[in-house]
Order: C-alpha cells, then sequence, then structure tokens
C-alpha cells in the first residue's frame, strides 16, 4: 500500500470519527432516557458508523494520484488567514470601520497594490458605504468606539 | 390554488419585491461573472444582508441572486472561456469559439434569450408540478422524510464527488457530525461542546456556507495563483459585435430551446443532480440528435451547441425549487444554502408551506418570472459594462471577499470567535479542496442532520426501535431502493475506472 494524501487524509478522517464515536458514547444521558430506542447518543453513534466505514473504505481503496502541493502560495495563503484573525481579535476593541479599513489597506497592499488611489478608493468608501447600509438603513447596530468618539454616530 | 397564486402575484409585484429582484439578479450576474464565485458563493455573500427582510422578500432576492450568477457566470465562459459557475462550463464549448470569432454579443444575446425561454418554462412547469408534489407529500410520514433524505445525502454525494464517491461520503459524514455540536433539539442535553460556550448554541449555518465557499474560493485565486484579470478594453461595445439575431437563427434556436427546457427542469427536479450534469447532458444531447453536418459545428460555435446547455442550466435552477418548496428537502447545494437562509427565518419548507404560507410560496415562482425578464431587459444591453467587473484585479477582489465574508458572520452574532472559527474552517476547506474533497455534501449533511435526526427519532420511536419501517412502508422501500442502486452505480462506476486505469 502506497502512501499518498489521501491516505494520509482518510486516516485522519478515520481517527476523527474514531473520536467522535467515543465521544458520543459519552454523551450524558438522562437516567430514564438511557436504555430508551432513541436518545442523544444515537444518532452522533450512527453517523461515527457510517464515517468510520467510508474513511476506512478510502484509506484502502485509494489509487495513487499526483497531489502536487509544492509551487502553491502557501504563504500568502497563510498571511491572509493571520490578517483575519487578527481582524477578529481588534475588531472589538477598535471599531468596525478603523478594524476593517486597516485589514483592506494591508491585504491590498500585501497582494501588491502600490497605487494610493486605489488603496483609499476600494477600502474608505466602501466601509462607509457599507456601514452606512446597514446602520442608517437597515438599523443594523455596529459597535464603534472609533466613529463615536468622532460623533459620527451615536 | 388561483387565491394563492393571486397572493404569490400580489407580493411578488410589490415595488419593494421588484426592486429585490432586480439587485439580486444584478449581484448574481457580477459575482457568477468572478471565476472561482458560483451561486452559492452569491447567496452565502446575500444571506447577512437578508436578515431584517421578511422571508418572502429574503428568498426573492435569493432565487434572482441564483439565476443571476448562472447568467453571470455564462458571460465569462462565453468572453474568455472561464466559466465563474460549474453550471456554465458546457456553454463554453461553443460560446467562447462564437466569442473569437467576433460574434461574442451575437452568443451573449444567444444565451441571454436561452436562459429567459428555459427559466420562463420551467417555472410554469414549477407552477404545475410544486402544488401537486405538494399534496402527494402530505401523506409522507417520518420514514418516507428519512428516506429521502438519505437519498438525496447520498445522491449529491454521487453527483457531486467527480468519481470521488468515498471522499464525498466523507464529506456528508462530516457535515452531519458537524450539526451533531450543540445542544439535541429534544433533550436540550448540550453535544460535543467540549465547555465551550461559543459552540453551546450548534455551528452557524453561515458561518460554515461562508468559510467553505466564499472564503476558501478567495484564498483558492491567491492560493492557485488564478489569472482572473481580464482587460475591461477587450469587453468594450465595439470589440463585442452586434447582439442582434436573425429569424433563422432564432427558427434554430426554438426547437432546441423546447426540447431541453423539458430536460433541464427534469433533471433539476432529481435530488442531488442540477444546472451542471442539466446543461452537459443537453449539450451532449443536442450533439447526439443533429445531423452529420451539424456534428461539424458542435465545438466550434454551434448556435445549438451555446442554446442547449444555456437552456438547460436555467431550467434546472427553477426545477431545483421543487423538492425545496415542496419537500423541504434541497436537490442542490445551492438550495440547500437557500434551506438554511429559510431555516434561520423561522420557515420550514416542505408541503404544508403551500397552505400556510402561500404568500412566500408562490411568491417565489411568480418572482421567477420577473427575474427572467430582469436578466434579459436589464442584463443584456448592460453587458459591455458589466463584463468590466472581470478586470477587477485579483488583488482588491480577494481582501473584498474576505471582508465581506467576515463581515457577514460578525453581524449575525458580533461574536469575534465566529471570525476565528471561520477563519480555521476555511483555511481547512482549502486543504480539502486541494484533496479534492467536494463541499456540497458536507452542507447538504450540516442542514439535513438536525431534520434526519428528527425524522429518524420519530420513525424508530413509531416502530418500537425496529428499522422494519424501510421495507413495510410502499415509499420508503422504493427510497430504500433508489438508494441501493445509486450505491451499486458508484461501485460498477468505481470498477471500471479501474478496469481502464489498469
Amino acid at each position: 500500500m502506497t502512501i499518498n494524501y489521501t491516505r494520509i487524509s482518510a486516516l485522519i478522517f478515520l481517527l476523527i470519527f474514531l473520536v467522535y464515536s467515543y465521544l458520543a458514547g459519552e454523551i450524558q444521558v438522562f437516567a430514564f432516557d438511557e436504555d430508551a430506542d432513541f436518545n442523544a447518543r444515537t444518532f452522533p453513534k450512527f453517523i461515527s458508523y457510517l464515517g468510520i466505514f467510508v474513511s476506512f473504505l478510502t484509506l484502502v481503496l485509494s489509487k495513487s494520484e499526483d497531489e502536487k502541493f509544492g509551487h502553491y502560495e502557501w504563504l500568502k495563503v497563510f498571511v491572509l488567514f493571520v490578517l483575519v484573525f487578527t481582524y477578529g481579535i481588534i475588531i472589538k476593541s477598535v471599531g468596525f470601520f478603523l478594524s476593517t479599513n486597516l485589514f483592506l489597506l494591508v491585504s491590498y497592499y500585501y497582494l501588491g497594490v502600490r497605487s494610493y488611489k486605489a488603496l483609499l478608493l476600494c477600502s474608505f468608501p466602501v466601509v462607509a458605504g457599507l456601514q452606512f447600509m446597514l446602520h442608517g438603513l437597515l438599523d443594523v447596530y455596529i459597535r464603534d468606539p472609533f466613529l463615536q468618539f468622532l460623533g459620527v454616530i451615536s | 390554488m388561483i387565491e394563492g397564486i393571486l397572493t404569490g402575484v400580489n407580493t411578488a409585484f410589490s415595488g419593494y419585491n421588484i426592486i429585490m429582484v432586480m439587485l439580486g439578479c444584478f449581484a448574481g450576474t457580477i459575482i457568477g461573472m468572478l471565476p472561482g464565485l458560483g451561486p452559492m458563493s452569491a447567496i452565502a455573500l446575500m444571506i447577512p444582508i437578508t436578515y431584517g427582510f421578511d422571508p418572502a422578500s429574503a428568498m426573492i432576492l435569493m432565487a434572482g441572486v441564483y439565476y443571476g450568477a448562472i447568467f453571470g457566470g455564462s458571460t465569462s465562459s462565453i468572453l474568455i472561456n472561464a466559466p465563474g459557475v460549474a453550471g456554465t462550463v458546457s456553454s463554453s464549448f461553443d460560446g467562447y469559439p462564437m466569442a473569437k470569432n467576433g460574434q461574442a454579443g451575437k452568443a451573449l444575446a444567444i444565451a441571454a434569450y436561452a436562459s429567459f425561454s428555459g427559466g420562463t418554462i420551467a417555472a410554469l412547469f414549477l407552477l404545475v408540478a410544486a402544488p401537486q408534489l405538494a399534496k402527494v407529500s402530505l401523506s409522507f410520514q417520518s420514514a418516507d422524510y428519512f428516506a429521502l433524505m438519505c437519498v438525496g445525502l447520498l445522491s449529491i454525494a454521487a453527483f457531486a464527488s467527480k468519481g470521488q464517491f468515498l471522499k464525498a461520503m466523507i464529506m456528508t459524514a462530516l457535515g452531519l457530525a458537524l450539526a451533531t455540536v450543540g445542544q439535541d433539539a429534544l433533550s436540550d442535553i448540550t453535544r460535543f461542546a467540549f465547555g465551550n460556550i461559543n459552540l453551546m448554541d450548534g455551528i452557524s449555518f453561515v458561518l460554515l456556507v461562508m468559510a467553505t465557499f466564499a472564503m476558501s474560493e478567495a484564498f483558492m485565486i491567491i492560493f492557485k495563483k488564478m489569472d482572473i484579470n481580464f482587460k475591461a478594453s477587450d469587453v468594450s461595445k465595439d470589440k463585442l459585435g452586434s447582439i442582434k439575431l436573425s429569424k433563422d437563427e432564432v427558427k434554430e434556436m426554438v426547437p432546441v430551446v423546447g426540447r431541453t427546457s423539458i430536460l433541464g427542469f427534469a433533471v433539476g427536479v432529481l435530488p442531488g443532480a442540477g444546472a451542471t450534469i442539466a446543461s452537459f447532458l443537453a449539450w451532449g444531447f443536442e450533439r447526439s440528435i443533429a445531423s452529420a453536418k451539424e456534428k461539424l459545428k458542435f465545438g466550434k460555435g454551434s448556435i445549438k451547441g451555446l442554446t442547449a446547455p444555456e437552456t438547460a442550466n436555467n431550467a434546472a435552477c427553477t426545477g431545483s425549487f421543487v423538492p425545496l418548496l415542496t419537500l423541504g428537502i434541497p436537490g442542490s447545494g445551492t438550495t440547500a444554502v437557500m434551506l438554511g437562509a429559510l431555516l434561520s427565518f423561522g420557515v420550514q419548507p416542505g408541503p404544508r408551506l403551500y397552505i400556510d404560507q402561500p404568500e412566500l410560496f408562490w411568491a417565489v415562482i411568480i418572482s421567477m418570472y420577473i427575474g427572467n425578464v430582469v436578466l434579459l431587459v436589464l442584463n443584456l444591453p448592460l453587458i459591455p459594462y458589466i463584463a468590466r467587473i472581470l478586470a477587477i484585479p485579483k488583488n482588491i477582489l480577494v481582501p473584498l471577499v474576505l471582508f465581506f465574508s467576515v463581515t457577514g458572520v460578525y453581524l449575525i452574532s458580533f461574536n469575534a470567535f465566529d471570525i476565528y472559527f471561520m477563519a480555521i474552517v476555511a483555511l481547512l476547506s482549502l486543504v480539502l479542496r486541494i484533496l479534492k474533497y467536494p463541499m456540497p455534501p458536507l452542507i447538504l449533511g450540516f442542514i439535513l442532520g438536525g431534520m434526519l435526526e428528527k425524522n429518524l427519532r420519530r420513525a424508530l420511536l413509531i416502530n418500537d426501535g425496529s428499522f422494519s419501517f424501510m421495507w413495510e412502508r410502499p415509499i420508503s422501500l422504493a427510497l430504500f431502493i433508489i438508494m441501493i442502486v445509486i450505491v451499486l452505480l458508484q461501485i460498477y462506476q468505481g470498477s471500471k475506472k479501474k478496469a481502464e486505469l489498469n
């Protein structure tokens, strides 16, 4: 049996469903429900059987395929992932308007946009437009300490 | 029924809802045109916007986005041979050669007329078929629903897998497993939350759709160094050529439209099959019945070759609403996203929808006519301008898609945990996509998980814990036979492929 990425992923899924099966058995149910025909454990148990069965079959039956990971832009995707994560961290404290503009500006710049016109036109008007639509038209409240400080929103 | 239709007409023709259809078609066209972003991403991006709307308006907007995205996908298929939507791949077979021959305008006009005709004829079928099916499905019991959902899950795994049935089944199981996170609907027991308060209510459906489609598509564009840029000058009015069709060309189109709209609608109704399969089938079917002389034109700019898939994919889109509206079971990944959206509005699609909320049921059907007219009247003349969207560089597009995805999820919960969780899910989906694990079965599994458990529980309680309902009820038995056939077909296709490789 040759090792390929599909087999490795199938093995990971097999382990995930085995753990899921164990955890399904550990779900606390009411004492009167313990021997019932159907309780909170039943459906997860069935899913785990299905998952274990199909991932095992994939592990055994998969053919060697040429998955290549080398020539892709892993770093760029990872940096964007970190940027999204950071956006999530600062959105509450900094506020929607400033954090979103910051996220967009840094992302554009990282991906190679150097024109100041493009950088500014594709960030501030877009965010301001969306925020106006949500806040002003659809009545969706977005907490924004920065705009509150400036007195733009109450 | 007449009363229901009139209520639907009244709702659909309200000024507000007409604006919704127009906005939906317009936004759908723009998003669908962008290679990589399909109708699922387009609808997912619309969900947060529709939260303040009433369910009828939201559904009308999303239905508009759906046809718009299919139409937009055709545009990029024809103009740059880069289909934005899988359902329009076969449109590029004849559409792109026509564009290369300087007939881009004509090809776009054929696509628009064919889409309009296919969508309109299929909406007529829907008008007749949906209430009939809804009446029949009133006799369905929990056991039948359970069996029907299993058929839906199996068939979407079979059709969406592109030969990777087992991988699609893993995704289905994963989707079902994710649906069990949070409180159990009946006993209120919390499952798989690991003490994390953010998981006690379960995983948000919008989060999962945004992460697995919109966000991971954006990552994929960067990851694969996809060159989606296109020179704006190439879609200028002068380069597109005339959009007028001659009488002979229209004559050539008419019988194809008739045949393929029936075919498209029928394929769309089937669970799992959708616009992609319908369009390929239609193209192949027209080619097979064409004369030897005409056959040679297929793939080189044949009018029939472009009309067939364009008619069938729009007819299939309309057809896929039949199981969604009448049985509450989505037939495709896109309608699964719509089902999730409806459930979050507190609307339960199914046979009772037709009786309990006729204004919603009929308004969606009537809005399909309006949507088709909007696509023809509004989008066709605007194509040279809308197509310039293809010129947006990917380094501007990707951050914008990420921003809309994150904002969409954040605006529902105002919880930063959702953003972290979403980013992780998007990254994992990217890896799974590279390994050719299809995402639609995961979404369908996730959305149907709760309903599947509820119906299995009822069926088992009624049958004293016995699975005999599978063969005792004729409807369930028929559905389980279909399931066995699907599995056997997959085994047969797998072994055939293996034999060919050997």
